[in-house]
């Protein structure tokens, strides 16, 4: 009998949920929308049923935010939102809307609005622009729109960094994501700034596409399956070449090294651990002695550290934070670990844009009381989740890191030409 | 990434050994996979409730002498379970939660089906007696919230009516609850809590005093107050007579706030807690010290201790897993006192006390596990993961997980 | 109880499994008296306790082609008559590498011989359509099994009974006939809760206990050898399967996987065991170990599939020869008029047959009372729907909007099936779910309490699934006693019912207590003993 029952795995670990009900404590959502079902129900409950007969699939589950806090509170390791996100993938009835197909591409949109960047930003501000998008979209017109770059980070980097950073004796590949691509490329240019003062050339993988994060929230699985398979094949490529695949977004980063798996069923195993937060790698890299960093005296600043849902998943919110608290100047504030409410395009939408202030109100009243002068977050969408409803600035932490380095010194230490 | 000390689980047990190891100036980690047993606490801790068949009231410590040689309490020595468990009440109350009790005498509370059970330290604001007759020619009113099936006035009233009390039942309703009472399934007590807040403080004392008229005190579920006690007190400042909770099942609101108050207050101290990450192997080195231990979040990346605490509980905790032929400790594979197999693990009576539930690591003098019949140098076992009790039966679960988890944190400090 | 005493009833019916209940209901739809008589409750004994099987007959094709013929008939009309009590699943017979293909040629043949349509099917075909399926199979056939849920069959029965006018008592035992000479004028029963002895007066009674029939016989004075098989299965978490899982072999220990609601059930054993066991089913390590083995056979996944419970029931073989398994003994159906037999007057057995053929035994247990009674009127339940299971237009059109309702809403159709409309919801209050795996709200325990004849958490598990589920009553069955207590107003009844409920939930759960139902029941311990401070009720061993 030594190869029966040495586990009571299942799909996703649905049958090791004992109903102990913790994981409904910890829902962000279950607090303020009674039409969820809450974790348990959507969850391991459901499964049951939607195994006996797939009619038993509850629209509701569309509330759920992926934030997995109930897969960290769960004491039995149950998926408990990868068997959410499943069903959703298979019984959810109809196709998505053109608004969350929109919402969900974001290289195309980014394509687009990062070439007419200046009209973009300028119309998605203008109020009649937000009501036909409230209306017709039902995107929320309360949503301030995250501002696309004149210029994208590749087009930068291709342009400008490529050549410099060939030349460094050891590398790190970048996943950029979407964000610093079309919205923000200054992050990317502060990860280059950081790496390359540590000794590091930064290169890019080859025709990166969107982590799929997006697209798998809004069903589009194909495409978000294809993008995958296309990622998947430049990180083995830059792993091949000996390269640790970096990544700023802990959203990213965690999709590409769970979600692949867990819900697009794209095998990443010989990779996984080659994908990372950049945090993490720097850490590692001064904590081991391969790396030193100086940091400028006059930087003085008070920060509070916002725990991204994602990051808390990926279990790495000390590597951020040990950084930011190596900073002589920074006063460390560390933010109760809350969920902001917009898991990413969740919030955008119409018909959740209530419950996703709702779920960030507690996380917006601790960031206003603590006095900070910005928050440190690992996460975009958190980013602008939070500067939306609290106007108080948010920076990566290698954004901070970029501004408190001592470049020339920290070079020195390195030995960096 | 090294640590001073590192402590394996997140409840009870480990957040205590964190604490105290993180205010003698230790750099303390702590490690949890997923929320722990504190969260299904009755608002009770007990230090012994059952020696010899009956019940134990006066002089608990004393009894404890009774108890088998190889057990928690006498490893310790009962004089100095008597000196660390001393410090409880403080710790407790420095993260914010108020208890009140004593060693030298157990009081009794109230379950939720009505019984009485003698308890060490109980919550400020839930319902005790330090005589079963204490209850004799009270009036009380047992007071819920309507729609709320996790609590049972009649089953309670019927208790404390054999206790000579004369009670009355009633619901109570505020529209704040509408909204939750829409889902079949979320109208429990943790997420009532996070509805009474602001308004439906005042709103429901004026609800409860409408029904509560004549009672000498109001009783009602532990529904209150998840995040802080500042609801609680407003609650007991409106309500005209004096409220008593009665903790609920499951994930009760008393159990969420102690947790989540001691989590913060190590974190206050400067401790590092890591949630939702799972320890799944260590190295041992020739001289039997643990070195490093590897989790599943930190991948290739371990961490490193100079003295490492186990607290990761019994079946329920994962500190113990049954396969269908053998139970084992998942992390190290500590030696345990399990012999046989699984016909030998369980008595057909519910209620018999079940072999399974004695079962854990073996150690020597300081609760130090071994592998292989070697004592590990640097790792101390706490709480439910130790073998050789039954805490249910005993009613002492809390009293060894306190006082080991004090000890070990004595022992890593020193 | 009273007003049945001073009744004079054309038909006493002793047993509320699927037999007695559908004897009940045959004789009350031909329009004679009746009253049901149950020792304990209804579904307590071997309707229970079985796999869920609606029979094909594909199993007996070769060894016994009259009751092969027999089930897939039966089959045929419960599907019409019974709709919501039985899945159309569908059943596979795969022939593994060390079976041999030989056998499913006879097997399809014999099939055929009986009208039972078998389909041979590509191994490939067979893994498209079953994907649970053992990968390894050479061979596959399919055949009209399907599920079939025996506690609401036999409610359905129950309801039917009543509507037609019979009476139900529950939680009473014969203890004696009451006789004139050469026949039997009615029965003294004993009430199980309170021990009162009364008589009920009846033309015919019909002996339809089951393997208690055979006691049952004694006290009337004639004998009925009946031997008691012990059959052991396992309940998995949840469905592994969506068909029927048969070995196509000769019949053999844990050959068929079946799935019945959330979950799936592998089974079974046979085991000749002494008539003192039959009130207490163990099952065995060995037993246990047995399942398994085998059970993976059929479809790999059970071997990682947490197991909730054991069980076992008891067949009652009429004795045919000297087999000691007892698995050549015809299942065929044993109607015995006692008159012609053992010159008894007004006392029929009806036994032998299985699940499947319940109606049919009712039928025949029926025709003979009605000869008796010389009463000619025909057998209408093959054609009259089942309570439940009626076509209704405003049922069609629930079925039409079934998209939009509640996940529990959807359950309690599946369980009730039209009845399901009788379930009524005051306000969100009685929305909210008591058992959050079976999906049992407080309106369908209100509904069960005030129509199903429900007196404790055992009668409101058979009729609802509450604590049926994967935390096997961890959530649901506080919150269940506390219902029944508001529903009953018997407090002290109410705890000792709730301590009852757990140990009989841990009496299924200890055969299988590893992982993850190991973790759930020192959890349910801690709650239950620990937080709540229930312990054993005291003095009398409750039954159920």
């Amino acid at each position: 009998m030594m190869n029966l029952q040495q586990q009571n795995i299942s799909d996703n670990n649905f049958e090791s949920c004992i109903k102990c009900t913790i994981c409904t404590v910890y829902c962000p959502v279950t607090a303020v929308n009674p039409d969820y079902p809450g974790p348990k129900q959507a969850g391991p409950d459901g499964e049951r049923y939607r195994l006996k007969r797939p009619f038993f699939y509850d629209e509701a589950l569309k509330y759920c935010l992926n934030c997995k806090r109930c897969e960290v509170a769960c004491p039995n390791d149950v998926k408990i939102g990868d068997i959410i996100q499943a069903a959703r993938i298979k019984y959810a009835h109809g196709k998505p809307s053109l608004r969350d197909t929109l919402l969900a591409n974001t290289d195309f949109m980014g394509n687009m609005a990062t070439a007419m960047a200046p009209v973009v930003n300028f119309s998605l501000g203008l109020k009649p622009v937000k009501l036909i998008m409230d209306k017709v979209l039902k995107i929320d017109d309360h949503r301030t729109f995250p501002k696309y770059a004149s210029q994208k980070f590749e087009t930068w980097y291709r342009h400008e960094a490529a050549a410099e950073q060939e030349a460094f004796p050891r590398h790190v590949s970048f996943f950029h994501g979407c964000y610093v691509n079309y919205n923000y490329p200054q992050l990317g240019k502060d990860l280059l700034k950081v790496m390359n003062a540590l000794g590091y050339g930064v290169r890019l993988l080859d025709r990166e596409k969107c982590c799929g994060v997006a697209k798998i929230a809004n069903r589009c699985i194909d495409e978000a399956t294809r993008d995958g398979e296309n990622n998947l094949r430049a990180i083995r490529e830059a792993v091949d070449r000996g390269d640790e695949v970096l990544a700023t977004s802990s959203t990213c980063c965690f999709t590409l090294r769970d979600e692949y798996p867990h819900l697009l069923h794209l095998e990443n195993k010989d990779v996984r651990d080659h994908i990372q937060l950049a945090t993490r790698f720097i850490f590692n890299l001064l904590d081991t002695g391969k790396a030193k960093i100086a940091f400028r005296e006059d930087y003085h600043k008070k920060i509070a550290y916002h725990v991204p849902c994602h990051m808390e998943k990926l279990g790495w919110t000390i590597y951020s934070t040990s950084l930011l608290k190596m900073i002589p100047g920074v006063e460390f504030i560390n933010l109760p670990s809350h969920c902001c409410g917009i898991a990413g395009t969740y919030g955008f939408k119409k018909e959740y844009y209530s419950y996703s202030q709702a779920i960030g109100q507690p996380l917006f009243d601790s960031i206003l009381k603590s006095g900070c002068d910005f928050v440190a977050c690992d996460c975009e969408t958190c980013k602008w989740q939070i500067e939306m409803s609290t106007q108080v600035p948010v920076f990566n932490p290698i954004s901070v890191l970029a501004e408190a380095i001592d470049e020339e010194a920290t070079k020195k230490l390195n030995r960096v030409e | 990434m090294k640590f001073d000390n590192i402590i394996i689980g997140g409840g009870l047990s480990g957040l205590v050994a964190g604490i105290e190891s993180q205010r003698a100036g230790k750099a303390t980690a702590i490690i949890s996979a997923g929320q722990s047993a504190l969260h299904f606490w009755s608002g009770s801790f007990e230090f012994l409730g059952e020696a010899d068949g009956e019940t134990v009231v006066e002089n608990p410590l004393a009894m404890a002498e009774r108890l088998p040689e190889s057990h928690p309490y006498h490893k310790i020595g009962i004089p100095k379970v008597r000196s660390l468990l001393s410090r409880v009440a403080p710790l407790l109350n420095e993260a914010g939660i108020k208890v009140n009790g004593s060693l030298e005498r157990n009081h009794y509370r109230l379950t939720p089906l009505g019984f009485l059970k003698p308890a060490w330290l109980t919550l400020d604001d839930y319902l005790t007696a330090e005589h079963p007759d204490d209850f004799r020619g009270k009036r009380l009113a047992v007071v819920n919230i309507l729609g709320y099936i996790d609590f049972y006035p009649r089953f309670l009233s019927h208790g404390l009516s054999k206790l000579g009390a004369e009670c009355f039942t009633a619901e109570v309703d505020i529209p704040q609850l509408d909204t939750l009472r829409k889902s079949t399934t979320e109208m429990r007590a943790t997420n009532i809590s996070r509805f009474l807040d602001g308004d439906a403080v005042e709103l429901l004392a004026k609800k409860i005093n409408e029904v509560s008229a004549g009672a000498d005190a109001v009783i009602m579920p532990a529904v209150v107050g998840i995040f802080s006690d500042d609801p609680v007190m407003r609650l007991r400042k409106g309500v005209d007579r004096p409220v008593y909770f009665i903790a609920t099942t499951p994930a009760s609101v008393p159990g969420v706030r102690c947790q989540l108050s001691l989590r913060d207050y190590f974190i206050r101290l400067g401790g590092t807690f890591m949630p939702g990450d799972t320890v799944v192997k260590g190295d041992i080195s020739s001289s039997h010290r643990l070195e490093r231990v590897f989790t599943v979040n930190f991948g290739d990346m371990p961490l490193e201790a100079g003295n490492f605490v186990i607290s990761t509980g019994s079946f329920f905790g994962h500190g113990l897993i049954a396969n269908i032929d053998r139970v084992y400790e998942p992390v190290l594979g500590l030696d345990l006192n399990v012999t046989g197999g699984r016909t030998g693990w369980y008595d057909e009576n519910f209620y018999a006390p079940q072999p399974y539930m004695q079962y854990g690591v073996v150690t020597d003098s300081l609760f130090r596990p071994a592998l292989k019949g070697e004592t590990i140098d640097n790792l101390y076992a706490t709480g439910a993961l130790l073998a050789g009790f039954n805490a249910l039966k005993e009613g002492s679960g809390a009293g060894i997980t306190l006082a080991t988890a004090l000890h070990a944190a004595s022992c890593i400090t020193n | 109880m009273e007003n049945a005493t001073h009744k004079e009833y054309d038909v006493i019916v002793i047993g509320g499994g699927a037999t007695g209940a559908g004897t009940a209901r045959d004789c009350a739809m031909r329009g004679l008296k009746t009253i049901l008589i149950e020792r304990l409750d209804f579904t307590a004994g071997a309707t229970g306790r079985n796999h869920g099987l609606l029979h094909s007959g594909a199993r007996y094709a070769h060894t016994d082609p009259e009751s092969a013929a027999e089930c897939i008939k039966e089959n045929m009309i419960l599907r019409r008559i019974a709709r919501h009590c039985v899945e159309e699943t569908g059943g596979l017979f795969i022939t593994l590498p060390e079976d041999s293909l030989d056998y499913q040629d006879a097997f399809v043949k014999d099939c055929f011989a009986s009208g039972i349509q078998a389909d041979v099917l590509d191994p490939r075909e067979a893994i498209e359509m079953e994907p649970s399926v053992n990968p390894d199979l050479i061979g596959a056939v399919k055949v009209p099994d399907g599920s079939i849920d025996p506690f609401r069959l036999t409610t359905a029965n129950v309801l039917a009974a009543r509507l037609n006018g019979a009476d139900i008592v529950t939680y009473h035992e014969i203890v004696g006939f009451i006789k004139e000479a050469d026949r039997i004028l009615g029965v003294k029963i004993k009430s199980i809760h309170t021990g009162e002895i009364s008589e009920i007066y009846g033309k015919v009674t019909i002996n339809a206990a089951g393997i208690w029939g055979h006691h049952v016989a004694q006290l009337a004075g004639v004998t009925v050898n009946m031997y008691p098989a012990k059959g052991a299965l396992l309940i998995f978490g949840h469905r592994v399967n969506n068909m029927v899982i048969n070995r196509c072999r000769k019949p053999a220990d844990a050959d068929i996987l079946v799935p019945g609601d959330t979950i799936c059930v592998v089974g079974t054993t046979s085991t000749r065991i002494p008539f003192e066991d039959i009130d207490k089913m163990d099952v065995t390590p060995d037993e246990v170990d047995l399942l398994l083995r085998e059970g993976i056979k059929l479809s790999p996944a059970l071997a990682y599939t947490r197991v909730l419970r054991a069980y076992a029931g008891v067949r009652p073989l009429v004795a045919a020869d000297n087999d000691p398994t007892g698995r050549s003994i015809s299942r065929g159906i044993v109607c015995l008029d006692h008159a012609t037999r053992d010159g008894l007057e007004g006392f029929i057995t009806i036994t032998g047959g299985k699940l499947i053929t319940y109606r049919l035994m009712a039928e025949d247990a029926t025709d003979l009372a009605c000869k008796k009674l010389g009463i000619d009127r025909p057998c209408t339940t093959a054609e009259v729907p089942l309570p439940g299971s009626e076509p209704d237009a405003k049922d069609e059109e629930r079925r039409a909007h079934i998209i939009e309702l509640s996940t529990e809403q959807k359950a309690a159709e599946g369980r009730h099936g039209s009845w399901s409309g009788k379930i009524e919801s005051k306000s969100d209050a009685d929305d909210a779910l008591v058992c959050e795996c079976e999906q049992v709200s407080v309106a369908e325990v209100n509904y069960a309490m005030d129509e199903l004849n429900v007196h404790n958490l055992v009668n409101l598990r058979r009729r609802t699934r509450l604590g049926m589920g994967t935390c096997q009553g961890e959530l649901c069955a506080c919150r269940g006693a506390g219902l029944l207590e508001r529903h009953d107003k018997c407090t002290q009844r109410s705890l000792d019912d709730l301590s009852y409920f757990m140990n009989e939930r841990w009496h299924g759960m200890y055969p299988v207590c590893w992982g993850e139902t190991l973790c759930e029941v020192q959890f349910t311990s801690w709650l239950y003993q620990g937080v709540m401070g229930l312990s054993e009720c005291p003095g009398k061993e409750q039954t159920s």
